[in-house]
């Protein structure tokens, strides 16, 4: 490195916090990849030039992958495409008022994203993009996070943006006293009246604990926090209000809606390409999948492997991929026999044939999950915790140990959707050989899920059961309240001192290898008390006709059409 | 007449009541189906709040079924607007598909029907009926993703799904909704068509025919003026029973061709327990089977004079 490349590199790290400064320590040293390296940045706030710069200056060479992460963009993505036209995107029905206070569904979110903007945008590679938030910072302890507001960035209605819309956003979308479906995101992070504006241009968040990932909670992830104006005061399918590079032409409830380009739209760098563009409803996959093969569409959002298998071999369409952290938890109630031994539910873990799963499942297109909600696709996640295999004669060998070696009868209670029936079934077959016989309850979602309280729900109250998780650019949610002491979300009744101590250890922490040493013992203790099996993350499966591209999608299933267009 | 009309909307206002109160039983609450499981209990509960859904059972039916008698159908709840705008163009929609499908089966029928009558027992005859049956044997989706697949995807001559775009002409509106409309034909035509035939031989067999014949009336004459208007009658009786199926029961097509008809919207308001929404369809439905089986009394009537002027026969 020249004296002059080092002496910005020495001012940029002067002017850094310790946790930045550690974060080049890591990389310089080689422990980080550059990816790695550049998206932790990003989290704790530091500007994409000065991590560029960065990157290069203090690179030793290693440009490998790093712990995965997004891949995605097959050679026509990245080509260009011609300016203007009419891009038609079929996506899943919105399951009711497209509302951004109430969404709570792939289809309602996707709309939010056509008009709407966020702080910040989580990618397909988990890295966050500055949006309508230019830059962002924590405070000492990750107990405040400071943003500034992007200047000169108008509302599809002439309004400037200010940090009072900010404000305003994060108060309606705390506040419970609004049907608000972000309101379980922001518990425990959030409360109503902690977000303030410092000056026009500057937002403060007081978290109500340290909270080292909270950009994420601020991002696309959270997808109900487009900002609106301050005097949003509801009906926004009316409007679609947003900042984005689209504005809302027509909006047929149960079909779809048109979007024009924003000629005022802020980003001179995102330019919106297309002049129009057509979101299409689909009720059920089938009739999507269709309309991709036909032509009637120009892309999908997502299909699944067993709902689209003909797309993946169709010469006219082309699949993205996205690795995603979307999983199963086949929870065991730690408080109920036979489960109350963690022998017996180790055992059980061992007698599944996850290779199989994911081939059969998903013709290979997962990654194999050991247990615990840390995908390979997240960079603080420790790829060296061995990966549990299928072993017969060690489970049989912990089942007679516990004194359950003739086996026991266990219900496995599920509901009608995805891949789950077979994936019961199939871990139905594996645990025979031990004498395990496994009765199935397939329900539909409003049977297996209920009230969704302890009590009134199969889901929370059977003593086996498979339940969905949906893609999240950060762990925090998965880790909180499906496996905390009280979380809401703990099918598992799983009460562990030690767990708690841990994930509260993780959320505060923002420090790269921090993270990283906790995140490790956490997937230790998880795979030893193995309160549930988590089999596998599956890929998030995009389908775009050739001669088409510049379609951008997220795992959360955000699809964006600025750059979108027939290729040239 | 106005006896009939007053009993069928006393069926009606039963009908309302029983469908709210299975409704009732359906699991989950409301706030909980729209938000989801993983939604805060304290948001649930404001929405619950706000959609007024934590009301006595006795309120919320007395408060929907006074709306609904002065024309105010409520609000959906999943939606969070009147369940007319959504009901309204749903109901048109379901109706195109109906008319559509209509128009072609029953001419269809009545046709096949006649030709095997005419030839009965032989090859004309087999063609029909045995035709007819296999293909009512198949289940409607069976039919759609084989004619989507046949039509749509492998000929490219029709779209796959049903749903035309706005504006489009009625040429391009039926061009859209043919092949639903064929599914349908497919199902309905061997109904239709054996009623028809049935009809038709007894019409045959009867002594005014014969006396027709002997009179020395051309074939067409006998068959236009003696034979086809007995054959009809129990074809109506069919057609009308029919109606209440062409615009409830077509979910499974409504899902396939992505066609936001009555189908559907029933479907999602039982699943997200909409009730404003459920009523609504379920009774718009009884009021349209009810009007069709009074069409069907007084086509009858008019077909048949033995029933017009109330002699014995």
């Amino acid at each position: 490195m020249n004296r002059d490349t080092q002496r910005r590199v020495d001012a940029i790290r002067a002017r850094s916090t310790e946790a930045e400064n550690h974060l080049i320590d890591a990389y310089s040293g080689g422990g980080v990849s550059r990816r790695e390296f550049v998206r932790r940045g990003t989290v704790l706030g530091m500007s994409l030039t000065s991590l560029g710069f960065l990157a290069s200056a203090c690179g030793s060479g290693d440009t490998s992958g790093g712990n995965g992460g997004g891949t995605a963009t097959t050679a026509e993505q990245t080509a260009k495409v011609q300016p203007g036209g009419t891009f038609k995107a079929g996506i899943n029905i919105p399951a009711g008022a497209v509302d951004p206070v109430t969404v709570a569904d792939d289809g309602g979110l996707a709309m939010l994203g056509q008009t709407g903007e966020y702080l910040t945008w989580s990618d397909s590679k988990l890295t966050l993009q500055p949006r309508l938030a230019e830059s962002w910072e924590p405070n000492q302890d990750n107990t405040a996070w400071t943003f500034k507001v992007r200047q000169g960035v108008k509302f599809h209605n002439g309004k400037d943006l200010t940090a009072d819309d900010v404000v305003a956003t994060f108060d309606r979308l705390a506040d419970p006293d609004n049907a608000s479906a972000a309101l379980s995101a922001f518990r425990g992070v959030l409360s109503k009246g902690n977000i303030r504006a410092v000056d026009p241009q500057t937002v403060e968040f007081q978290l109500d604990a340290p909270n080292g990932n909270f950009p994420y909670l601020v991002s696309s992830d959270n997808y109900n926090t487009i900002v609106l104006p301050q005097n949003y005061d509801g009906d926004w399918e009316k409007t679609f209000i947003g900042t984005g590079p689209f504005k809302l032409e027509r909006f047929n409830q149960g079909q779809g809606a048109t979007f024009v380009k924003n000629p005022d739209y802020w980003d001179a760098q995102r330019k919106p390409n297309p002049d129009r563009t057509e979101i299409r409803f689909y009720e059920k996959e089938q009739a999507r999948v269709l309309a991709l093969q036909s032509g009637e569409v120009d892309a999908i959002a997502q299909f699944s492997v067993s709902g689209g298998k003909a797309l993946l071999t169709d010469p006219n369409v082309q699949t993205i991929a996205l690795k995603a952290s979307t999983h199963r938890q086949v929870h065991m109630r730690t408080d109920r026999e036979p489960f109350t031994d963690k022998r017996v539910r180790q055992a059980m873990a061992l007698l599944v044939d996850r290779r199989a799963l994911v081939d059969g499942l998903f013709e290979g297109r997962a990654q194999l999950g050991n247990d615990s909600p840390f995908s390979p696709v997240y960079k603080y996640t420790d790829t060296t915790v061995p990966q549990r295999q299928q072993d017969v004669e060690r489970a049989r060998a912990l089942l007679a140990d516990a004194g359950m070696a003739d086996g026991f009868e266990v219900t496995i209670d599920t509901y009608d959707a995805f891949e789950m029936p077979s994936l019961a079934q199939l871990i139905q077959n594996d645990v025979k050989p031990a004498g395990i016989r496994v009765k199935l309850n397939i329900g539909t979602s409003s049977t297996y899920y209920g009230d969704a309280v302890f009590g009134k729900s199969r889901w929370l109250d059977s003593v086996m059961g498979i339940t969905d998780y949906g893609h999240r650019g950060v762990v925090n949610v998965f880790l909180g309240a499906p496996l905390v002491s009280d979380g809401t979300w703990n099918a598992a009744h799983f009460r562990n001192k030690r767990y708690d101590r841990l994930v509260r250890q993780f959320t505060a922490q923002s420090d790269i290898d921090q993270q990283k040493a906790t995140a490790r013992r956490i997937q230790e203790l998880l795979l030893d008390e193995t309160p549930m099996m988590i089999p596998y993350f599956y890929d998030f499966l995009t389908g775009v006709r050739k001669g088409f591209g510049g379609v951008e999608t997220t795992a959360m299933a955000h699809i964006q059409l600025t750059g979108a267009g027939q290729t040239v | 007449m106005a006896r009939r009309v007053a009993l069928g909307l006393v069926t009606l206002l039963i009908l309302s009541v029983i469908v709210f109160l299975i409704a009732q039983v359906l699991p989950g609450d409301v706030g909980r189906r729209i938000l989801g499981p993983f939604a805060d209990q304290r948001a649930v509960d404001a929405l619950n709040e706000q959609l007024g859904t934590n009301r006595s059972l006795v309120a919320q039916y007395w408060d929907w079924i006074t709306g609904f008698l002065t024309g105010d159908l409520g609000d959906s709840l999943a939606f969070r607007r009147p369940v007319s705008e959504v009901l309204g163009p749903a109901l048109v929609r379901s109706a195109k598909l109906a008319v559509l499908a209509f128009f072609i089966v029953v001419p269809l029928g009545i046709l096949g029907g006649v030709v095997a009558a005419r030839g009965e027992g032989r090859m004309r005859d087999r063609l029909v009926s045995v035709g007819g049956l296999s293909a009512t044997a198949v289940p409607e989706f069976v039919w759609a993703v084989t004619l989507i697949l046949i039509f749509s995807l492998t000929l490219g001559l029709l779209p796959s799904t049903a749903q035309f775009p706005d504006g489009s002409g009625p040429l391009t509106q039926i061009e859209y909704l043919l092949l639903p409309a064929l599914c349908l034909v497919f199902v309905l035509f061997g109904y239709i068509a054996r009623m028809a035939r049935a009809g038709t031989i007894e019409a045959l067999d009867a002594d005014y025919t014969r006396t027709a014949v002997l009179k020395g009336l051309p074939d067409r004459v006998v068959l236009r003026k003696h034979v086809l208007r007995n054959a009809l009658l129990p074809t109506i009786a069919v057609v009308a029973t029919q109606t209440g199926y062409l615009f409830g029961g077509l979910v499974a097509i409504e899902v396939i061709f992505n066609y936001q008809g009555i189908g559907q919207a029933m479907f999602r308001a039982v699943s997200q327990k909409d009730f404003p929404m459920l009523q609504s369809t379920v009774l718009v439905i009884g009021l349209i089977y009810l009007v069709a089986t009074l069409v069907a009394d007084i086509l009858y009537s008019v077909l048949n004079p033995r029933v017009r002027l109330g002699s014995a026969e």
